[in-house]
């Protein structure tokens, strides 16, 4: 059995790094559609974050400010979101769009006007944010699993816990999911539905600006050309997928942070055609996507009209 | 329900307006002369002949990505995947380009078009069953296809497509299979009048058949365009012209991807780059949905395209300034409350009574 000698303790420490930027944006896009926010400009949010991170970085030359900058790009994309969608009414798949053909264009112009680059800016003065290493678990046989992570890692598992809570056990989830499932009911029972949809807005761009930043100063220092790559509608469908629950969410994440390092292992090994690699966490996606459809199609059952 | 109403041009002057303040503070603030920037802009759109046709020839695709938007939109579909249709057409374009030989000129590029139709309508087909079937959101699918036809394509040039062992790309088309340029340093071709007729036909097909109201009404409607949920009721199967409109969509799309492989390019290879099909959307909503709007609009975009490469090229401003400035056109014109808004003023109240006109 040779392929499974990839199953190795550095294949867990890279699904783990797979795993956090899918499961940060799929937090706040589980938030989103729980209260029925179709949150589709994630992508934007989370590459305007990667690029300002990154350029905070570089001019402060510290880490912390790269990643403060970075979220509040993340939480202003959010609130122009919020602003077309909530305040001025525009169709929100539309305002998301919109979003992200923007953050694409606008960094790209950025990068050519601030920095002189075409397709990626790195340099040695950029700081990134530290792995953090436990002393106590030194020389344990833990140090290898569990100890170096950067903190975003160690972040999503609080995280995943919190929301558990937060959405199960506390007024505010309860409020949060009202409004997505029964709008009208909601505002009956004194919820002020459009305040939870901003919250839940603000929220997932906190996050999708941490997963941002992630991609450009925590998990390397570079930055690429629409780097989120997909990642912020991989993250919708690990939402969708995980039913929108928190642990759902982040279950699904994990999987395909695992077909991420899978396929980035397989690579090195069989050599296989790079371009199928990099198909498969997109390929995967889709394969989810019918899953989801034949669980949806199980799950709906048809009502019998009856005959007089 | 009024379309073309005297208010939605106004919020599209308005936008163009507030969009042009936009591009005026963007290019001041990153250090260029914005007068300067907007000359060389009009000179790259529209002087001269080699300019203009190049505009066209920057239009010809985006007319029909706009036309393919605008028919899944009016079904109901948020299709975003028509640039995956577009690269998995022109891919198969440019295989039937070279493979069949013994075919006449008119029969060779029927044969390459109707390829590229056929294999970009199948590429939307799962996302089409999935959403009627087991209601899986489209627009999910749609993006993610896009990201495996780009891969797709790209290992097809490599592998079984690949011409020879230095590049990769395929084989060039034959002569039989390409469309004619009309002018020495413009690749302006006959795919400009094949997507001047296809906007001008679903403008029949949507508004003056029978089928095109089947479609038109099968869709549950967008939010801020047209909502109908009424189609059922009508007894119209709304799932079928649900799954035929992304169809055509799809084959649309792949009629855009075999057009510029036909008469632009003239091979598929790996580092070939389509955008065409996302800014399709954007044209089409600033066309109001609607395939002579989206025609229209897409002449506009194509001259904004082309003016932005002659000043790429002339100065340091970066093209993306073009694609920023119309997603912020987006973000004004899609913003449905202040078209609302504009209905306290009575003068606009009154000459919207004037032009708009009735449709349904």
């Amino acid at each position: 059995m040779e392929w499974l000698e990839i199953f190795d303790v550095s294949l867990f420490r890279s699904v783990l790094r797979s795993t956090t930027p899918i499961a940060l944006i799929g937090f706040g896009a589980a938030m989103c559609s729980a209260a029925g926010v179709l949150n589709i400009g994630l992508e934007g949010k989370m590459l305007n974050a990667a690029f300002v991170g990154i350029a905070a970085s570089f001019y402060s030359g510290s880490a912390l400010v790269g990643f403060i900058s970075g979220v509040s790009a993340g939480v202003l994309t959010s609130l122009l979101f919020g602003l077309l969608s909530f305040k001025l009414g525009a169709d929100e798949v539309l305002a998301g769009l919109a979003i992200n053909i923007f953050a694409i264009a606008g960094t790209r112009y950025l990068l050519e006007t601030l920095f002189e680059r075409r397709g990626f800016f790195s340099d040695p003065s950029i700081k990134g944010i530290e792995p953090i290493h436990f002393d106590f678990l030194e020389g344990s046989r833990f140090e290898l699993i569990l100890s170096g992570f950067t903190p975003s890692v160690y972040f999503v598992f609080f995280l995943a816990i919190f929301l558990y809570y937060v959405y199960y056990h506390t007024r505010l989830g309860t409020s949060i999911r009202a409004t997505g499932e029964n709008p009208e009911a909601a505002e009956d029972a004194g919820i002020n539905t459009v305040r939870i949809k901003w919250l839940t807005v603000i929220f997932s761009g906190v996050l999708a600006g941490i997963g941002g930043t992630f991609l450009s100063i925590e998990n390397m220092t570079l930055f690429t050309e629409g780097m989120s790559a997909g990642k912020g509608y991989i993250g919708l469908v690990a939402s969708s997928f995980g039913a929108n629950t928190p642990l759902g969410t982040f279950g699904a994440s994990m999987f395909f942070g695992l077909g991420d390092a899978i396929g980035i292992r397989l690579q090195g090994v069989y050599e296989l055609d790079s371009r199928l690699v990099l198909m498969i966490p997109y390929a995967l996606t889709v394969v989810v996507l019918i899953l989801i459809g034949v669980r949806q199609r199980f799950r709906v059952r048809k009502v019998p009209i009856e005959k007089n | 329900m009024d379309k073309f109403s005297f208010k939605d041009v106004l919020i599209l002057f308005a936008g163009l307006f507030l969009t042009g303040i936009f591009g005026w503070l963007i290019l001041s603030i990153t250090g260029h002369v914005p007068s300067e920037i907007a000359k060389l802009f009009f000179e790259g759109a529209f002087i001269g002949t080699r300019n203009l046709t190049n505009t066209l020839n920057a239009a010809t695709p985006l007319i029909l990505t706009a036309v393919a938007t605008v028919v899944s939109f009016r079904v109901g579909m948020f299709n975003i995947g028509v640039n995956g249709s577009m690269y998995i057409g022109a891919l198969y374009a440019a295989w039937a380009g070279y493979r069949f030989t013994t075919l006449s000129h008119f029969t060779h590029v029927s044969v390459c078009i109707l390829i590229a139709i056929i294999t970009g309508a199948l590429w939307m087909l799962l996302p089409a069953l999935l959403k009627v079937y087991a209601g899986v959101s489209e627009i999910i699918t749609t993006i993610m296809l896009n990201f495996v036809a780009i891969l797709f394509v790209s290992y097809m040039c490599n592998g079984p497509f690949r011409a020879s062992p230095i590049a990769p790309s395929t084989p060039r088309i034959l002569e039989t299979a390409e469309l004619k340029q009309y002018f020495p340093n413009s690749q302006f071709h006959t795919g400009f009048f094949i997507a001047v007729f296809v906007s001008i036909l679903f403008y029949f097909i949507l508004n003056k058949t029978t089928f095109g109201y089947e479609l038109r009404s099968g869709g549950d409607g967008l939010v801020g365009f047209y909502p109908s949920r009424y189609s059922t009721y009508l007894g119209i199967p709304s799932d079928r012209s649900a799954i035929i409109g992304m169809l055509i969509s799809g084959g649309l799309g792949g009629l855009a991807g075999a057009v510029e492989v036909l008469g632009s390019v003239r091979n598929f290879y790996q580092e070939l780059f389509f955008n065409q099909g996302f800014d399709g959307i954007l044209i089409a909503i600033i066309g109001k949905l609607e395939p002579i709007g989206g025609m229209i609009s897409a002449l506009f975009y194509g001259a904004m395209k082309n003016g932005g490469l002659y000043v790429d090229y002339k100065t340091d401003v970066s093209r993306e300034i073009v694609v920023i400035l119309i997603s912020i056109l987006i973000f004004f014109v899609s913003a449905q409350k202040i078209v609302k808004g504009l209905e306290k003023f009575e003068f606009v109240k009154r000459l919207d009574k004037l032009f708009s006109r009735k449709v349904r």
